[in-house]
Formats: C-alpha cells, structure tokens, sequence
C-alpha cells in the first residue's frame, strides 16, 4: 500500500523527505516475563536520564458513576508506598537532583521522573514501589481529593472556555466513555468507595498493562539486571484487563447548542467526530488542520483573524485518541462581532477544503511544516521516551517513532479533500455558541 | 465519613498484604546511586567577523534543524517620553521589509516550517538544516530592510496600549511597575516605566532611529546552534552578516541604585483588593561571575526557591497566607536586586511581612542545617545538569561568558563550586544580601482595610500605580462635617433649585474599546425611572430598564426581570441626584479623611443607603465636586469593585456634568466613557422605562 501511493509527482520530493530521517531513534524493545513491555534508548549526550510508565489506562477505562477516578487515582499515586512514607516521592527526588510528574488522558495515564543518570536505581526503585504495592492513607485521600477539586476550580471552572471540551464531549458523545473528561466528576469522586480504590489499582496498575521507557545516559548491560531486580517479580494479571468495546453511533444530525459562561468575548466551537488516531485518515485529519489553523498564514488565522479581525483567536486540532474521536475548530469572536457572522467564516473556510483542492503550493508548504513538527517532537529525551511509550501501547509499534512519516507521506491532496468530505459534515458536529453570562 | 475512610485504610493494608511474597528485603529502602557521572559541557567555538560581529558556535547533529539568533547587546539607557519606543521597533521588524509584506513574510517564514520572531534586542529564526539558506535570507531582509509600515505600526501600538489599560485593574502589574521605579528609581533605565502617555508619543521615525542607532553589527552576537559545521556557519555568517555596516553606539552612566537608608513601607492603594501584593525589595551590587555569585544563590535557593524554599513552606504550608512565597536574588552587569513576594489575604497582610523579615533575619542569624545544605545543591546540581540537555543552553553559557568576561571554564566548574558551598558561606551570604533593616516593603493592596497595620514596619509612604509620591491620606478631623461637604457638592453643581428643576436626562456616551465604538445611552425620569442601553456597531448588547419598582436587565438575547432586593443595582442609578434627599432618605454619611485623588486633595465619605449598599465617594476640596466613587458588591461570592472617576465638568441647564468619566473594575478591561450629549428636560415617552 505504501509503495502504490507513491506517484511521480510523490518522487519528486523523496529526496528531501529521506533527508529528515537522517537521525533514526535508535532502541532496545523486550519484554519480561510477566508481561512488563521494556523499551531502553540510549544517549550519552547529557549525564540524565528518563524514566517513564505508561500504564494503559485512561478515562476510558472508568466504571459508570467513577467519572474522574484515572486521574484521582493518579494523584493517589504519589501518596507512598509499603516502603515510602507519605509526601516522600517528590522528596527523594529532589534530593538527588530530579523531577517528576505525571498526567492522565482518555487512553493512558503516565509518569515520568529526570534524574541525574547515576540516579537511575533511585527512579526504578519509586516506580517499581508504585506499581507494586502503593499505599494510601485516610489523609491522603483527604487531601489528594481537595487538592483534584482544587485543579478543577482553577483549570475548568474558574477557567474562561475551561468547560469547552467537557461540553463538546458530553454532547459528541452518548454511550462511549470519551464523554466524560479526565478530570471527571467531583460528585463521583465523594460517593467513591474503598472496593473501588482497590479494584481500581488491582484491575490496571499492573506489569502487563505498562510500558516502562528509560531514555538518556544508560548502557543496557549494566542496567538490564536493576531492572529485572526491581520489575521482574511483580505479580502479572490473574483476569484479562478491561478495555471498553463500546462503539458510538454516528451523530447522524447536526447538535446545536448555546452554553453561558463567564467569558467576555463570545466563541464558536464547531467539534466533527473523527477517526481515531492510528487510522490513515486521522494522519489527513492531522494535516487538515495545519492548513486551517497552523501559523499566521493558515488559512483560518490569515483570513478570519488578521484580514477580517472577526476573531482574536482560532484554531483547529484533533484529539489523539484510541477510538474515534473529536477535531475541534474554533475561533474567539473579536469585540461586537456577531458569533453568527464569525460561524459563517469559519463554515466557509471548511466548505474550501472540501470544495477545492488545494494547490501543489500549499500541499508543499503543508509537508514541509508536518516535517518540521516531527523532527520538533524528538527534541528532548522527555519527549523520546513519551513519543516510544505512546507509539508502542496505543499502535503496538514503538518504531513509529521513526516511521511516522511514511504515514503522512502517503496523504495525497486528494485524500485531504476526500476526509473534510467525510468528516467535515454538518451532520457529524456539534456546535456551540459559548456566550457572555448575563451579571 | 471517618468511618468509610478508616475502611479505606484497612483496605489498602490488606491489598498490600497480598503481595507481601514480592516484599524481598532491597526493596525496603533507596538503592545507593551510581557513582556520579562526569558532566561534560559541549563545545562551542567563537569568531569575530571584521564589522565586530561576535559568532558563537554550537555543533549539535542531534536533529536537522538549525537556529540563528541575533543578540544586539545595547547599552542601557533612558528613552524618557517615548518610553517603550523600542519595544514597538522590535515588533515591527518582522512587519514588512522594502520587499515583502507582513502576509509574504509568514508566509515564506511558513512554507518552510520554520518560526522567527523579532523584539528590541534582536532576531530569533530556527528551521530544519535544509531550509537554512531560505531563512538567512528572510532573516536578514528584515533586519536591514524593515519598513516600519504605518497600518503595521497603528495595529501594534493599539495593542501596546489596550494591553496596557488592561494591566491597570491588575494588582501583579502594578507592584511590578511600581517596584521597578521604586527600586532603582526614575532616572536609572531599569526603572523606566512604559506608559499610555509615552506610547501615546512614539512615532514611526522614532521607531526607525532607535533601529537605526542600534542595530549594529560591533555590539552584537550571532548565535548558531544546530546541525550546522562551525567552518560552515562561520561561512553562513560571513555571507549574511559580513556587509552589516558598523557605528557608534551612545553610551550614557548612571547613578548605582540604592537601598534605603531604614526598611520603609510604600504603599500603592488598589480600591477593593481582597489580596495584597507584597514585596519585599532593594538593588544590590552582584556582578555575573563575581565569587559571591554562585553562593548567594544557593542561600537564595534554601530561602526562597520554588516549593521547598523556606518561604514556601513556612507561609503556604505551615500557615496557609497564601498559595505561594519566593524569593529571588538576581545579578546584573549593571545593578542587581533581591525581592520576596507574595500575595496574600488582606487580613495577613501584616502578618505575612513579619514571616518574611522572621525568615530573612533567621538566615542571617542561624546556620543552615547540613541536610538542607546537602539537599539544595542536589536540586541545583541535578537543574544544570538537566539544562544541559538543550544545545541552547550551551550557546548561553558562551554567550554569557563573552559578555561578562567570566573565566573561560565558569561552566566547566560549576559544579565544583556548589559542591564547595560551606554552611558558613550560606550564613556569611545572607548576612551580606539578605537586608531586612534596609529594604523597602511595597505592598499593592485595599488602602483602608491593610495600610495602618503596616506602620509597624517602618514608615508608611503612599504612591501612585506608576510609583510617583502621594501626600499620605489625612486622618478625619472633628471640623469636617459630612452633610456639609455633600450641601457643597450640591451647591457646586449648580445649587438645589436648579438641580429639583432637572424633570429627565438623557445622556449618551461614547468608548473605544480594542478599536470597536461602544455607545452607552442612559435616560432617565424623576423621580427614579431609568433606561440604559450599551450598544456596539449598531447592534444592542445590553439594555436596563427600572420602572420605579421592578427592574429588567437583557443581554445578549437573554432576559432578566428583577424585584425587590435583586432590583437595587439598577434601582440605585435610577435616582439623578441622590444626594438632594439624603438626609431625608436615611441616608448615613460618614467621613473618611482627606485623600489625593489625582494629586489634588479630596473629602473622602463612605455613604451608606438604608437599603445597605455602600459607595464610598471623594470630593474636591476645592470645587467641591464629586471626582471619584467606588462600590464594592458581593458577586457569587467574589467581590467586585467599581470605581469611576470624574472629570471635564460642563454645565448643561444650568448644572455641571462630568463629560469624562473612567470606570475600572465593571468590565475587564477600564473604559474611558466621553459624553457625546446631554438633553435635559425634553419629555421622555414613559414607555422606555416599562418593564415586562
């Protein structure tokens, strides 16, 4: 398939594409026998390290009425262990010159620490206490639960637009679990109970359900046998982990709907479901929206933002997610501008890409950005040992790292028109007036 | 609850307990670290070009992508009533070339993904290695051949100006205005402020001969990072940069600022602040690479650094003042500063300072503990090494070194030097930088609630948003009489009987807000009805009506009736001069002492209507007209402060309106409403005010 997509026109330009493949990401993938996926990258370049677990499980994952629970469950997970007192995580770290951090997202949830590399027994051990036996106390709950309310006030609620993907979502989507968010419900979150805690850590926190990435000054030989010391003998899963089979049905008909907020500026949302992130067309999708909405030349910025001034801000992103998903254009009106004269702007611009093709020109320009992104992606060894993690547990391919490109490269302008076609349509969105609320 | 979380607990002991089989005896506690890796700094190399032209170096094949920044280091100095002439320069430069357009610049800048951004002290562009020649060529149009085209102009000094209007109502930019001219003072560079005023006086030329005077090749650094071979980059840079004509630079000295002789409070009044911004502040002499540089840092770094700093831990989370306390000790070529900052409750305000000068003087005073000592220097010696990482960092270090003259192995050694840190260094660094008896307290906060309590930190002084000196507000004396100081204000605009005679008004004004009109219309009828209407390019935004009893507010197609107590903010603007039957009304006047309000004198009263609701209104000691009000209302638990200001009295009918009024606080933005005209007693149809 790869191959027949490369049309003449196609050749022209594989010289400089094979030029941006100068660097492969060189890695080691293996697995131990309990399941637990290894992937080691070594670069002496710079005396760290880091280290990662992506454990595959998300919102996605959550039991109706658990809204919220990945997350919280993330934040639990920096409470302690059998072996480390409470609040002394970040201690440890600290001490011997590192950082950490963690995030949770619909399909995973993952943490990382940066350590000095001498370090590197340090970080493997904090993993490894994580996933074998964490442990929570009643304060900890306590005070992980006020701290989780506390994000949401300062990220969603007292956010301006805060609320937008929760309510596209919410409204995108009937029975799939993507339509709740990470961050969830707090009313959930008080009504939950300690089976679920239990459960919640027996059923995913568990060597076959994670991905550990060690990226940065290592030599495999000698730390090959700390890590078999610290991982091998966690218990693997006695049950098959539970993964959501649900599909959604198609929207079939266009959701309109207004939401007041305590915003100043008026916006309009126009939310398509899409194709999920490991389908030829979500690289299309991708693609569509850097033409609309990548740098002061897209399409969207130029005409809606610097020429008619209708808007002060747009942009137009997919969610890079497991089952199909969402891509969201948007624009913030400008002062006194009408939000139905900013949705015709913007409408006109997706009726463009689905009416014409685009040009030999911008297609070029297209490409050429789309490379510069993916060479921007591998600039740090953080970024490494995400991109590895992610590529090995959401497409079973961690050398995506490396041949990504090939994927956008098999795009054509006229699979660009054909997927606005498919999914740039009115029956398949939701959109949403996001106005001023009345004092 | 308890009883649920006790179960909760037992839970997770047992779940434990499962796995007890895997709970070999390594794992119990930290394993011992490696030994400790040999950081090596990565290389860079640097020439001259024969127009002065410094070019560093930095070969890194790890990605083929490139970077080109251009550093024009320009000596300081004062630019006076053009204030922020050069910011607006360095916008400008990426705005359009003798060639290309703004559109053709984005454009070519695009379509080969690569980014470049200008600002006064020069060019950043990065791309990958095989677009380099394309944007040499788009970087070095727009540094010899900038435009400077007057639309590109009008749009960025628009937005330079709606950015600052917008930063007035915020107290963070305020303290940091105010610190800044405080601290190193007016007639020192580094405490000129930019200011509508001196925006306001930028033009185009000026723009240019700042570009013109400064743009040159002898002062300047170029610096190459990326994959790129030093013999080639040295080549890149000959090719593009070498015909750059050299100049003379003006230099101008100024005066090293100076910390106050005793510790002082200056205080800035933000009217309804339920925080205040304080800061704890003075210039100091810390030079790059001085001895004492690395040391002080490490002390700052146990004081005030992050979330494990001294600060951190004792006004968070011991007593939860605020939601974060820093310090930070900076050096410079030319004047250096340490402040520590927080924003706290009102109520802590003073409470807040005593911990700060407490953990100031307890450094002073007391050695720091080894572990402390020991963990510090981990937490920096682990940040350098993770900045490492970026070849940026390194171009940095190069240029930092060619800049101060540090030692050619500064870097090299760093990690020497903070590992040579003694507890007696820590201790004899505070008590050289850490000045609790000398500083200044400046605290951006609600003047009536937090200024008294301060007094015992020092004097208390009272500034201005731009830190320029107030008289200190004066206590209420017995011979103000508060009926009085209102009977003036009614006399003064044009006494009882011509304002009774006053049957309707209609008032329309006009606000420019970021470049649309917005048009406000208020009619209003005696004894107490009223229409407002907020309109924009002709579309109604907002309408009010109060029909005397009940009240209705529409906005954006939204439609609110309000009665009884919900009614009262529209009630309260029903009545057209409230002042002529307080005393019959119930009204309670209560006088507040004598304040500046724009440098002149005023009578400051706090009004109380029966109904409750408070405004607290200054009048002039002079005219005797009303020239400032402020009300407070609670707002789904927040609390919003309104505050108007009045000015350009002109007399209509016989009586004096404020053709000016500004309003901070209602909207997110101050608006300068103008009055475009007023009609007094032309009839009004009553069914404006009908509230359905």
């Amino acid at each position: 398939m790869r191959f027949r997509s490369l049309s003449l026109f196609f050749l022209a330009f594989l010289p400089l594409w094979l030029n941006a493949q100068m660097n492969p990401i060189k890695f080691e993938r293996y697995k131990l026998p309990n399941g637990l996926t290894v992937i080691l990258h070594e670069d002496h370049s710079t005396p760290i390290v880091v280290v990662s677990v992506l454990y595959h499980v998300g919102t996605k994952n959550e039991k109706p009425g658990l809204s919220g629970f990945a997350h919280f469950f993330e934040h639990l997970l920096f409470e302690g262990s059998d072996n480390i007192g409470r609040g002394e995580f970040d201690k440890y770290l600290k001490a011997a010159g590192g950082t950490n951090n963690a995030y949770t997202m619909q399909d995973r949830t993952y943490y990382y620490e940066t350590v000095p590399s001498n370090q590197l027994p340090l970080a493997l051990w904090l993993e490894s206490e994580r996933m074998l036996h964490a442990k929570v106390d009643a304060k900890g709950v306590e005070t992980q639960r006020q701290v989780v309310k506390e994000e949401r006030r300062q990220r969603t609620d007292n956010q301006p637009y805060g609320k937008i993907v929760e309510e596209i979502m919410s409204r995108a989507f009937k029975v799939h679990p993507y339509k709740t968010t990470p961050i969830g419900s707090m009313a959930d979150l008080d009504a939950a109970k300690e089976s679920d805690y239990v459960n919640f850590y027996h059923d995913f926190y568990l060597p076959d359900n994670a991905v550990l990435t060690l990226a940065g000054d290592l030599t495999p030989a000698q730390i090959k046998p700390i890590i078999e010391k610290y991982f091998a003998s966690i218990p693997k899963s006695s049950k098959p982990i539970f993964r959501p089979t649900v599909v959604e049905p198609p929207l079939s008909q266009e959701v309109r709907d207004t939401v007041y907020d305590k915003v100043q500026l008026p916006a309009v949302i126009a939310a398509y479901r899409s194709p999920a992130e490991n389908s030829d067309d979500y690289y299309a999708m991708t693609m569509l929206n850097t033409i609309l909405a990548e740098g002061q030349s897209s399409r969207i910025y130029k005409s809606i933002v610097d020429e008619q001034q209708l808007a002060v801000a747009a942009g137009s992103f997919s969610f890079p997610l497991e089952d199909p998903g969402i891509t969201i254009v948007f624009g913030i009106s400008n002062m006194g501008v009408d939000p139905q004269k900013l949705e015709n702007a913007i409408n006109a611009q997706i009726e463009k890409v689905k009416t014409e093709l685009i040009s030999e020109n911008e297609f070029q320009k297209l490409r050429n950005q789309i490379e510069s992104n993916l060479v921007n992606k591998n600039a740090s060894l953080d970024g490494i040992a995400q991109n590895l993690a992610v590529f090995e547990t959401h497409y079973g391919d961690a050398n995506l790292i490396n041949t990504e490109i090939n994927k956008y490269l098999k795009v054509t302008r006229e699979d660009l028109q054909r997927v606005a076609k498919k999914y740039f349509d009115k029956n398949n969105r939701v959109l949403l007036y996001w106005l001023p609320k009345a004092q | 609850m308890k009883k649920h979380i006790a179960y909760l607990f037992l839970a997770f002991a047992l779940f434990s307990s499962q796995v007890i089989l895997a709970q070999e005896g390594f794992r119990k506690t930290a394993p011992a670290p490696f030994p400790a890796p040999k950081i090596q700094l990565g290389n860079s190399v640097q020439t001259v070009l024969p127009n002065g032209l410094k070019v560093i170096v930095v070969e890194n094949h790890k990605l083929p992508r490139v970077s080109f920044q251009l550093f024009i280091d320009q000596p300081i100095r004062l630019e006076g009533e053009v204030a922020g002439v050069s910011d607006i320069a360095g916008q400008l430069l990426k705005s359009g070339t003798k060639t290309r357009t703004k559109a053709q610049i984005d454009e070519a800048i695009d379509f080969i993904g690569a980014n470049l951004s200008t600002s006064s002290s020069g060019i950043f562009a990065g791309s990958l290695t095989k677009h380099k020649d394309k944007l040499l060529d788009i970087m070095v149009d727009v540094l010899f051949n900038p435009a400077f085209p007057t639309a590109e102009f009008d749009k960025v000094k628009k937005q330079t100006l709606s950015g600052l209007s917008a930063g007035k109502d915020n107290p963070n930019f305020i303290s940091n205005n105010v610190t800044r001219t405080l601290r190193y003072g007016k007639n020192h560079p580094y405490g000129e402020l930019t200011t509508e005023k001196t925006v306001d006086k930028i033009t185009v030329d000026q723009c240019k001969k700042f570009y013109q005077t400064y743009f040159k090749p002898n002062i300047s650094y170029l610096i190459i990072v990326g994959d790129i071979k030093p013999v080639e980059a040295q080549a890149l840079a000959l090719k593009y940069f070498g015909k750059w004509a050299k100049g003379v630079i003006p230099t101008a000295t100024f005066p090293q600022p100076k910390a106050p002789q005793q510790t002082e409070v200056d205080f800035v009044n933000k009217d309804g602040a339920v925080q205040s911004v304080v800061s704890i502040t003075y210039p100091l002499d810390l030079k790059p690479g001085s001895p004492d540089e690395i040391k002080a840092d490490l002390m700052n770094s146990i004081l005030g650094s992050g979330s494990v700093g001294r600060l951190f831990k004792n006004l968070r989370e011991d007593k939860g003042y605020t939601y974060g306390a820093y310090s930070s000790l900076g050096s410079s070529k030319e004047v250096g500063s340490f402040s520590a900052d927080a924003s706290v409750r009102n109520v802590v305000t003073d409470s807040s300072v005593t911990e700060f000068l407490k953990e100031l003087n307890l450094l002073r005073d007391q050695k720091v503990s080894a572990y402390e000592l020991s963990s510090t220097k981990a937490d920096l010696a682990g940040s350098f090494a993770r900045s490492l990482e970026s070849p940026q960092t390194i171009a940095g270090f190069a240029l930092n070194i060619a800049r101060y003259k540090l030692p050619k192995d500064y870097y090299q050694t760093y990690l020497q030097k903070i590992a040579a840190v003694t507890e007696a260094d820590v201790l004899a660094m505070a008590q050289k930088y850490l000045q609790p008896n000398q500083a200044r307290i400046i605290v951006v906060g609600n003047q009536d609630e937090v200024a008294a309590k301060l007094a015992k930190f020092g004097k208390v002084n009272f500034f201005d948003n731009y830190g320029n000196p107030l008289t200190a507000p004066a206590p209420v004396t017995s011979d103000v009489n508060g009926d009085q100081i209102i009977e003036n204000y009614l006399t003064a605009l044009g006494g009882r009987e011509k304002l009774g005679a006053v049957k309707d008004v209609i008032l329309t004004l006009g606000a420019s807000v970021q470049g649309q009109n917005i048009e406000m219309k208020m009619t209003q009828k005696a004894p107490n009805m009223l229409n407002q209407t907020v309109s924009m390019s002709g579309m109604t935004l907002m309408e009010s009506r109060y029909d005397g009893v009940k009240a209705s507010v529409s906005q954006m197609g939204q439609k609110q009736k309000l009665e009884g107590k919900d009614a009262a903010p529209v009630a309260d603007q029903a009545t057209m001069f409230p002042e002529l039957n307080y005393a019959k009304n119930g009204y309670k006047v209560t006088p507040k002492g004598v304040e500046d309000v724009n440098g002149q004198p005023t009578y400051k009263l706090l009004i109380e209507s029966p109904g409750g609701s408070k405004s607290t209104d200054f009048f002039d000691k002079k005219s005797g007209l009303k020239v400032k009000s402020l009300q407070t209302i609670e707002q789904a638990g927040q609390s919003v402060t309104t505050v108007n200001e009045y000015s350009d009295f002109k007399a209509v009918a016989g009586v004096l309106f404020p053709y000016k009024i500004t309003t901070v606080g209602a909207m997110p933005f101050p608006l300068e409403l103008i009055v475009k005209s007023i009609e007094v007693n032309k009839g009004v149809d009553e069914a404006l005010f009908k509230v359905e």
